[in-house]
Formats: structure tokens, sequence, C-alpha cells
């Protein structure tokens, strides 16, 4: 495998991982009643317990 | 008093539209922080506040609001925050109250029932200049002396006038602790509230406030008790017998605190107020026009035709720059990586041509949302509330259904989350069902992209306006049977009566309406950088990989005579068709063959079912693929403008006729493409039954719906 193929593999990867990463914070602040969205109308806050 | 001290707080109430958060932008100079009340969606911003001594304050803007009796959360929340019964927040050390100057009597039974809460009172009487206008003089000392000697400044936050003495009202309501004279009630009501609060102690252990018992007793709403814990079957005997005494002494329990606050503010009033002569109110001569019955929504539609037509005539020239941008980028980022054909792809058709595809929408989302600010902020917005309340009152909506419609314009999350403002649940679920219908910003770039590429260039630059309002009403049109149906058929609403405060025409702030435009650019801007950016990737991978040299070989075997350009043209035409999202987009594309839609589209459809804007860049990185990485200057709009069908009945047609074009905007306003939104519907209205619903219902409409129109508009043309 030549270094040019590692390098896209690599961009790649961590372009679908932080999605998936992303994705799965939206999940969890909406089972925490928080605001999954990406309109930044909370999406930054985390509610209380 | 000197002393700098961050750990005080403070906090802002006043009606809506009193120019409370135009105060608090002017006391905290937008060093602000938004967040939320926990557990709750209702905002809670705050800022640091100077108050002219060295000493500084946090400074929290409550929601706006007319009585404590709360009848919504975020009612519920300025009461919890002002009893200090937020778990995690402190109890404000002071309340600054803000009353519109124009409306002493009406702002200042608020004010009253805040008295009751035993906070140091700071009373703004805000739009003092308009009140000036108006003829009437108001005695601001006289009035301390009535309520009890609270600081009572006047201000005009709008014009920067008074704001340093409420900063020094601040401080010195801090260092005396004054507090506002509270109701004197009659002896009855007295008693049978001594009888409420005793009770409930009794019952649950915990002290009762004044504040409390006034809300157990003239609230219908349970909110209080609960919060108490109060849920004895005790409860409402002790309730019923209390108010019963109301009633045995002349006033209705329901309407006995309005009666007995407002009483005792006339005679707080006498003599504050004083009227002269002053100049016939501009905002009643001016609305006599814009809510006439046949003008006004005539001139609604105007005006949003001005809109739009401004938006596209002034971001045509920064567009121009950032593609130009976007294409000398290209042209540099390529040419040193020719030896690695992959990455070259990667980051010159896939990362810029994705992300450039995008950004080069920032101009037009820019003055968007500059027109928007500038509407609310002059006052027309509530205006169009009123103009369009009429359409809404018919389909069965809700009066209060409007705003979180109105915001749905904007972004349907937060409008989906601001239906917590309708008290009955069945309008409220129905709302909540047809605001995802209102023409979020995110389809705006799909819009601007259509009307810039082939509307503008076949009919004339005014066609692209009167297309982008067609397209933001296609899905009121939809909305409206929707409602219909849903409130009179389905769920059977009770109509529920509305009242809509109409603030004062007034000169937008520029100050405050380029902050929000600068907010809503850089959520753009990042948007582009983080998402975007991603999804620009992966749909470049799909559309890139595999990548057999085997095709290359075999189309220059069929082909010996063609040119090099030509050959390397079909061959990349060739890499795409039988790339994994070509693959994908073939098999699917049947589906929205009735619609017009050829594989690219197909495939530009499926991945902006996460977020609909990705329409864009999944357009520009499969056109630049297409087109291979070379076509530096190739914009989208050409590339698409060429693009033909290459097989089937319709060889050799353009794909982006006018009927696929149409077709193609009125399936991404119809659509329910937006994943946060489908959650957000779930988590509001309970489960996933109504979200799928949702999602079930709009695609087959939008499917249907471009269906018609392409087959109709390419049988026409």
């Amino acid at each position: 495998m030549n270094l040019e193929a590692v390098i896209v593999g690599a961009i790649v990867g961590v372009a679908v991982g932080w999605l998936a990463r992303r994705w799965m914070a939206a999940a969890r602040r909406r089972k925490e009643g928080g605001c999954a969205g990406d309109c930044g109308c909370s999406a930054k806050l985390k509610p209380k317990k | 008093m000197s002393t700098p001290d961050a750990g005080l707080l403070v906090a802002l109430v006043g009606n809506p539209n009193t120019g409370k958060s135009t105060l608090f932008n002017a006391l905290t100079g937008l060093r602000q922080r938004v967040g939320n009340y926990p557990g709750v969606t209702v905002a809670r911003k705050s800022g640091t506040c100077d108050l002219g001594d060295g000493q500084k304050v946090e400074l929290v803007d409550l929601p706006g609001l007319y009585s404590l009796a709360a009848a919504s959360p975020d009612e519920q929340v300025v009461i919890d925050a002002l009893s200090g019964n937020i778990a995690g927040d402190r109890t404000p050390d002071a309340v600054v109250l803000v009353a519109d100057a124009t409306n002493l009597l009406r702002n200042l039974f608020l004010a009253s029932q805040v008295a009751e809460l035993g906070r140091p009172v700071v009373l703004v009487l805000n739009q003092a200049d308009v009140a000036k206008e108006q003829g009437l003089r108001i005695d601001a000392d006289l009035l301390s002396r009535r309520l009890g000697g609270v600081p009572v400044v006047l201000t005009s936050a709008w014009k920067g006038e008074g704001i340093l003495e409420v900063r020094r009202a601040i401080a010195r309501s801090l260092a005396q602790r004054a507090t506002m004279k509270r109701v004197v009630w009659p002896a009855d009501i007295s008693a049978a509230l001594a009888d409420v609060a005793a009770a409930a102690t009794a019952d649950t252990g915990k002290t009762v406030t004044a504040a409390d018992a006034q809300r157990l007793l003239f609230d219908t709403a349970p909110t209080t008790a609960d919060r108490l814990g109060w849920t004895s079957a005790q409860r409402d005997k002790t309730l019923r017998s209390a108010r019963d005494r109301v009633r045995n002494s002349g006033y209705n329990p329901m309407a006995a605190e309005p009666l007995v606050h407002y009483a005792q503010l006339r005679v707080a009033l006498e003599g504050v107020v004083t009227e002269g002569s002053g100049k016939a109110s501009r905002t009643a001569a001016v609305d006599r026009l814009l809510l006439h019955r046949l003008l006004g929504p005539l001139l609604f539609l105007g005006i949003m035709l001005g809109f739009f037509a401004s938006v596209f005539w002034l971001a045509k020239f920064p567009m121009g720059w950032i593609q130009s941008g976007v294409d000398w980028t290209k042209t540099v980022i390529a040419p040193p990586l020719d030896a690695y054909p992959m990455l070259q792809s990667l980051l010159a058709d896939g990362i810029v041509g994705g992300v450039g595809a995008f950004l080069v929408f920032l101009p037009q989302i820019l003055i968007l949302f500059l027109f928007i600010g500038i509407l609310e902020d002059s006052g027309y917005m509530a205006r169009a509330a009123f103009i369009m309340d009429r359409l809404f009152s018919w389909c069965g909506l809700n009066g209060k259904s409007f705003v979180p419609m109105l915001s749905g314009f904007a972004c349907a999350i937060p409008s989906l989350l601001s239906t917590r403002t309708i008290e009955d649940p069945k309008a409220r679920l129905a709302t909540a069902f047809v605001v995802p219908f209102m023409s979020c910003s995110a389809r705006f770039p799909i819009y601007a992209l259509m009307c810039a590429a082939f509307i503008g260039p076949l009919y004339g630059p005014g066609w692209e306006s009167v297309v982008m309002v067609a397209m933001h009403c296609v899905g009121l049109v939809f909305a409206v049977p929707t409602a219909f149906v849903l409130t009179r058929l389905i769920l059977k609403v009770k109509p529920q009566p509305f009242v809509l405060e109409l603030p004062r025409y007034q000169m937008p702030k520029p100050r405050d309406v380029l902050w929000r435009m600068w907010q809503n650019a850089a959520e753009f801007v990042s948007k582009a950088g983080t998402v975007i950016f991603a999804i620009s990737i992966i749909v470049w991978a799909l559309s890139y990989f595999p990548r057999d040299a085997a095709v290359a070989e075999r189309i220059k075997a069929a082909h010996p005579t063609a040119s090099a350009e030509v050959v390397k043209a079909k061959v990349q035409a060739a890499y795409i068709e039988q790339s994994y999202m070509g693959r994908f987009g073939k098999a699917v594309q049947p589906v929205f063959d009735p619609c017009g839609f050829d594989w690219k589209i197909t495939v530009g459809v499926l991945a902006s079912f996460p977020a609909r804007e990705v329409i864009v860049s999944t357009l520009g990185v499969t056109y630049s693929v297409g087109e291979g990485a070379e076509a530096d200057s190739q914009h989208l709009r050409q590339a698409m403008q060429d693009a033909k069908w290459s097989e089937g009945p319709r060889a050799g047609r353009p794909i982006f006729s006018l009927a696929a074009v149409l077709a193609l905007m009125v399936f991404f306003a119809l659509c329910s493409q937006c994943g946060p939104t489908i959650a957000t519907l779930a988590q509001e209205t309970g489960g996933w039954k109504w979200a799928a619903g949702s999602f079930l219902y709009m695609t087959t409409l939008a499917w249907l719906a471009a269906t018609a129109v392409y087959q109709v508009v390419s049988r026409i043309g």
C-alpha cells in the first residue's frame, strides 16, 4: 500500500469517525432532554441533573 | 460599595416588547453567555454588568412575560428563577423591572406581582423618549416615593440614554436593599391566602412563601403545587374552600389578583403621569396601511418579494468573489499534486469543491439574516404575524402557533421547542407536526443554486425572487390544509383566544442587527468547516472508489482515434458511474425518475436526508469528480447547465430542464430531510409515532408534488 492511499484512507477514516462520534453525542444529548440540533440553540449545553 | 463583586446576581424582568433585551445589551455590552435553564429549553442569557464604580454583577435576562401566573414553561422559569427555586442557580440579589413608559399601568402589574417576592427592585421606565413624544410627562421621583422608595429610572435603551443611571440605581439597590411596596389584600383574601399557606406548609413540611400562596390560590395550573410537592387530597379541598371565601367577599377568585393590583396601581400612578399635547402616534398611522384588510397582505407579499430580490442582487458580487477564491484555491493546490491523482482529487474536488460549493452562499445567508433582523427590530415581524394569524385561525391552529411557525423559516428545531409555549397539548401537537413544512434556511442554498443557475439566466433576475418567494410559500400551502385536517378532523382542537402585542415601529439598532447576523454567519461557516467538510470527504470517497485501471484501458481501446481530452472525459465519466455512489444512485434512480432526477441528483437527494443543505456540496463533489480534477474554472452551475441525459428516451436532452429544476426545489421544500428535526419531533411528542408519521407524510408528499410538477411542466414546456 502506498503512502498516498494511507493518507487518503486516514482522512476519510477521520471524517467518518468524527461524524459518527458527533451523531452519538447528539443522541446522548437528546436522551438527556437537550436539543440535538445543529442550530446552536442549546447544542452547547447539557442540562444539569 | 466599590469593591468588585462578581458573585452578585441581578435579574432583568419585564413584559415582552419593552426593550428589555436592548437594555440588557446596553448594560452588558454584548459580553453575553447563552445557555439553558436546567431540564428545560428556556434560554438563560447572562452577561457581566459594570455598575460604574468598579463593582461588577452578573445580569441575567429572563424571558418576557405579562404576569407571574405560570401557563407555559418559560413563565415558570421566570418565577422559579426569581424565587431561587432553580437547582444550581442563585437567587437574584436584586431585580431590574423593565416597564414600557408609554403604558405604565399595564406594565406595573407584573412589577407589582414581582414585589411580592420581596427582592430589592429597580424600576426602569424604558422608551421614555417615545412617551415624551406622545406628550406624556412622568414624575419618576413621585413614583419612587409611591412605590416605597425603590429607584425609578427613565431610559431610552435604544438611544443609550439613562444607562449609566440604571447602573448606579442597581448599585444603590444592592446597597440599600429597598423593596417595592406590596399590595394590600382585602381582609378575606388575606385570610384565604393565610389558610392556603398554612395548609400547604402543614402538608408538605416546606416553607410556603406569601408569593407561593398567591400562585396556589389564583392560578388554575397546578405548577406551584407540583413544585412544592403538595399533591395530597387535602389540597383541592383547601383551595376550594379558600376560593369560596374569596368569592364570598365579592371577588371572582380567578380575577381577584389583577383587580386588587390594578386598583392599587391606579392610586399609586395618580399625578405620576400627566398628558400634554403630543404627536399623533406614527405607529397607528402606519398600521392603518400595513394592517389593512386587503392592502396589508399585498404589502406583505411586496415586502417579501423586495426582500428576496435584494438578497440576490446584493449577494451577487461577493458570491462571485468567493467563487473566484474557491477556483483559485483549486488551481494552487492541484498542480503540485499531479503525481498523486487520488490525493489531488480528494483535496480539489472533494474538500475544496464540496465546501466551496456550500460556502459560496455565505453572502446570501448574511444578507438574509440582516434583513430578518431589520424586519424583527423594526416591529414589522409582529405585523406579519398578525396578517398571517387570520389564515392560521381559519385552519384551526391556535394563535400561539404562529410564532413557532414563523421561526421555522430560520430553523425547525428551536421552533419545535418553542411550541412548548402552547398550553393546549393537541394544538401543540398539530403545530409541531406542521412546523417542518416551513422553509428553513437550510433549504435556501438549493433554491439559490437553482435560481442562479437556471431561473435567472433563462427568465431574467426578477424571476429569481418570484420563484424564491413561491418556494417559501410551497410549505405553507401544504401546511395549512394539513393543519386543517389535523386540528378539525383528527385531533379536534378547541379554538383558543390569542393576544398579540404589536410593538411600536422603530429604527433597528445597527449593532444588535449586525450582532445577530454575525452569529448566524459564524454558525454557517462553522457548519461548512465541520459537518459539510466531513460529509464532502465521505461523498468524494464514495464517488471516487472503486477505481479499476481496466476501465480506463477499455475506454482507450474502444476510442483509438479520439483526442486525449475526449478520452479523459469519458474515463472520468465511466469512473464515477461505476463508483459506489454511482452504483447506488443508479439502483435507486428509478424511484426518482418520475420526478425527473438523474442518478447524480438522486445521490444528492439521498445524501441530504440527514441534513438538506448537503445537496449543494454533494452536487459540487459529484460534478467536480465527473469533470476531472483539472476542470478548475468549471463552476458547479456551468457543469449542471451542461449536464445531459446519456441514455433512455431523454438521451441528449438537458437533465436540468425547467421542469426538473422546479421539481427538485418543490421536493426540497416539502421533504422531511433533517435528522435532528425528526429526533426533536419524537422528543417533543413523546415517542416516534408522530415523528415517523411526519417523515413518511412529508417525504411522500414531496415525491408526489415533485412528480406532478415535473410531469405537468415538461408537458407544457
